[in-house]
């Protein structure tokens, strides 16, 4: 094989590549804008939500009100509760949502409180679960119900001379002893090893199949396959440049997305500012060498797979299975109680997805690192080898 | 030269089985000659043609072009061969001068000697015009001119054309027709397959007719004439053609 027609065809898919619009779309300008426009539409719906809750009022139903006067002043006193003194149908209207929530006082609440201490009351809050403006109430009024019984604990405890401080004979403190790396790290490798694996996958496809069926489809294929070359420099050249796709459509959306997340602090200023992106660059080393095996499996199995079409839409239909295919093993990471053993270590996708978690969490399984990289190394020497007898199948070229 | 050497080529089809689309065709063309091969649609041109330019590999039999064989040295036939079809396009979104570049570095040329023959190539092919335009840019004849060129950029001593003029407006089929008979003049060995029998017979050295893969008579139009008792080369092609039917 020679190395310099390897060159001229890869520098030749590069330029042809580099010119087409639908190349620069799919691998840089959509890995570069999808993840900031996906989390500022995101986080603009956010603030703009939150925002708008706590600002509202939550109109709130007092049921038996005469019962606790107290504590029913102390209610309706609340800023971001009104108080409605219908209190007719209150379990209807809390689900047609015109009421966030209401909240009943048992019979003689204040006065039993008074008398007899020993018998609990019980306040009911009826409440619409999970709905946003249903939960802000019932927080408010969870806070003024329990300041209330605080003071009255206070009170009792005073009648009987103790402080106030009997109560809490100690108090437990948790410090985090993780460096942000190890925070950040439990995170990202929650769900960066699916989406590394997933962008690798669709950032090869576009060229995969531009230079195979896109040949064929185009009439180009019968003019490369009478020039001197080998099939194998040919090959060898177009799977480059898938790879060089690839691998920089995943660049692009990591970079594009830690940006992201590193700015979005700074323009929502409503959300959290405690999450810091921290990874080490072994630990991004290490990822990238598992990473770029499985890379060069994805680029190679595309091409082979996608020369078998006749055109540009049969193997998009063709090659649609595989990312269904690759989906599943991928999501590995993010499933709890999955942990890595030597025969998960053998299976492709899925072991560099389980690795990659751990990587990023700062744990360096080497026994591990070493069965993956090998063995994806041996799955890519399989995929490259399927692909260039798939270049060399008339069949397959021809369709005859 | 091309020597074609009992040249045999079956496909395995789903529906039909073993179908035998070349079957032993043998046939010689020298240096300065134009060979054609003359058949309808599916008589074995465009397969015999393809296993000349080893496109396809023949299942049987041989040939040598340019002292190199299909089977063992494809390579180097490759390397001395310019192949030109309806089914040969260009890149599109390089331009003319790229295209024509792309395949003399693949054909080895260096770089001073591939702007040389570029420049020499444009210049005789009145070219300069549309040299920077992409290729999904030109019109048909530019683009042809553009293929010729490309298969011209290193010099080949053989030239295999599959049906050139097939779709093309009377004065790009002219410039074409042009293009083989200058070939010949240079002294290249050249052969085409065509189903006009107006340029088979303005053309062709050798006429070869090919019918149901198989080389069915060979010879000079005249040979075919006196041999066939008959002037017009259709009326000659049909009574071949017809016999085997």
């Amino acid at each position: 094989m020679s190395l310099r027609n390897v060159g001229i065809i890869y520098r030749k898919e590069l330029t042809d590549s580099l010119r087409d619009r639908r190349t620069l779309i799919s691998s840089i300008v959509v890995p570069i804008l999808s993840f900031p426009l996906l989390m500022l539409a995101i986080g603009a719906i956010a603030v703009f939500v939150i925002t708008k809750t706590t600002q509202q009022q939550q109109v709130v139903a007092l049921i038996h009100a005469e019962q606790a006067p107290d504590l029913a002043q102390r209610i309706r006193r609340e800023r971001n509760l009104r108080v409605v003194g219908d209190a007719e149908n209150y379990i209807q209207r809390i689900n047609d949502k015109s009421l966030q929530a209401a909240v009943e006082f048992p019979t003689g609440m204040e006065e039993k409180i008074r008398t007899s201490p020993e018998e609990p009351q019980t306040v009911k809050i009826y409440v619409y679960e999970d709905e946003l403006r249903s939960s802000t109430a019932a927080r408010a009024i969870e806070s003024v119900v329990r300041q209330y019984r605080d003071e009255i604990v206070t009170q009792r405890i005073s009648s009987r001379g103790l402080e106030a401080r009997a109560l809490q004979p100690f108090k437990t403190e948790k410090q985090n002893v993780a460096s942000a790396e190890k925070v950040t790290g439990n995170v990202l490798g929650f769900i960066l090893p699916y989406f590394i694996i997933i962008l690798c996958l669709t950032g090869a496809m576009y060229p995969a199949i531009d230079m195979t069926a896109g040949e064929k489809e185009r009439g180009t294929m019968e003019t490369i396959l009478a020039s001197p070359i080998g099939r194998g420099e040919l090959v060898f050249g177009k799977f480059l440049l898938t790879l060089t796709a690839s691998l920089v459509t995943t660049a692009l959306s990591i970079i594009s997305l830690g940006l992201t997340v590193m700015a979005v602090p700074f323009l929502f200023s409503q959300l959290s500012k405690k999450f810091v992106v921290a990874v080490s660059i072994k630990a991004a080393a290490a990822v990238f060498f598992l990473i770029l095996p499985l890379a060069i499996v994805f680029a190679a199995v595309m091409m082979a797979l996608a020369l078998r079409a006749r055109n540009y839409r049969e193997a998009q239909s063709l090659l649609a299975p595989l990312l269904f295919l690759v989906i599943l093993p991928a999501l590995a990471s993010m499933v709890p109680g999955i942990e890595l053993n030597p025969r998960l270590a053998l299976v492709p996708v899925m072991n560099v997805s389980l690795v990659a978690k751990e990587i990023l969490a700062g744990q360096y399984p080497w026994p591990f690192i070493g069965i993956i990289f090998g063995s994806t190394c041996v799955y890519a020497a399989a995929a490259l080898f399927y692909a260039r007898r798939q270049f060399e199948s008339e069949e397959v070229l021809f369709r005859i | 030269m091309i020597e074609s050497l009992q040249l045999c080529k079956q496909f395995q089809d789903k529906k039909r089985g073993v179908v035998r689309a070349v079957e032993s065709v043998s046939f010689r063309c020298q240096p300065g000659q134009i060979y054609g091969l003359l058949g309808a649609n599916g008589a074995g041109k465009t397969t015999t043609l393809r296993m000349l330019a080893t496109i396809l590999k023949p299942t049987s039999g041989t040939a040598k072009v340019a002292g190199h064989d299909v089977v063992t040295e494809p390579q180097k036939v490759r390397a001395s061969v310019g192949f030109l079809s309806t089914a040969t396009a260009l890149y599109g979104r390089l331009t003319a001068q790229e295209m024509v570049e792309y395949f003399g570095r693949l054909h080895g040329l260096d770089e001073g000697t591939l702007k040389k023959r570029v420049d020499e190539i444009f210049n005789r092919l009145n070219m300069k015009e549309f040299r920077t335009r992409a290729c999904d840019k030109l019109s048909t004849g530019e683009k042809q001119k553009v293929s010729i060129a490309r298969t011209l950029v290193n010099d080949p001593p053989v030239m295999i054309f599959d049906e050139p003029t097939v779709g093309l407006d009377v004065m790009t089929a002219r410039t074409i027709v042009g293009f083989i008979r200058e070939c010949r003049q240079r002294g290249k060995t050249v052969i085409f397959s065509t189903h006009v029998m107006s340029e088979a017979e303005k053309l062709c050295d050798t006429i070869g007719i090919i019918h149901n893969g198989r080389l069915m008579a060979e010879g000079t139009l005249a040979a075919l004439r006196t041999q066939h008792n008959l002037e017009d080369l259709e009326d000659i092609f049909v009574q071949v053609v017809g016999d085997q039917k």
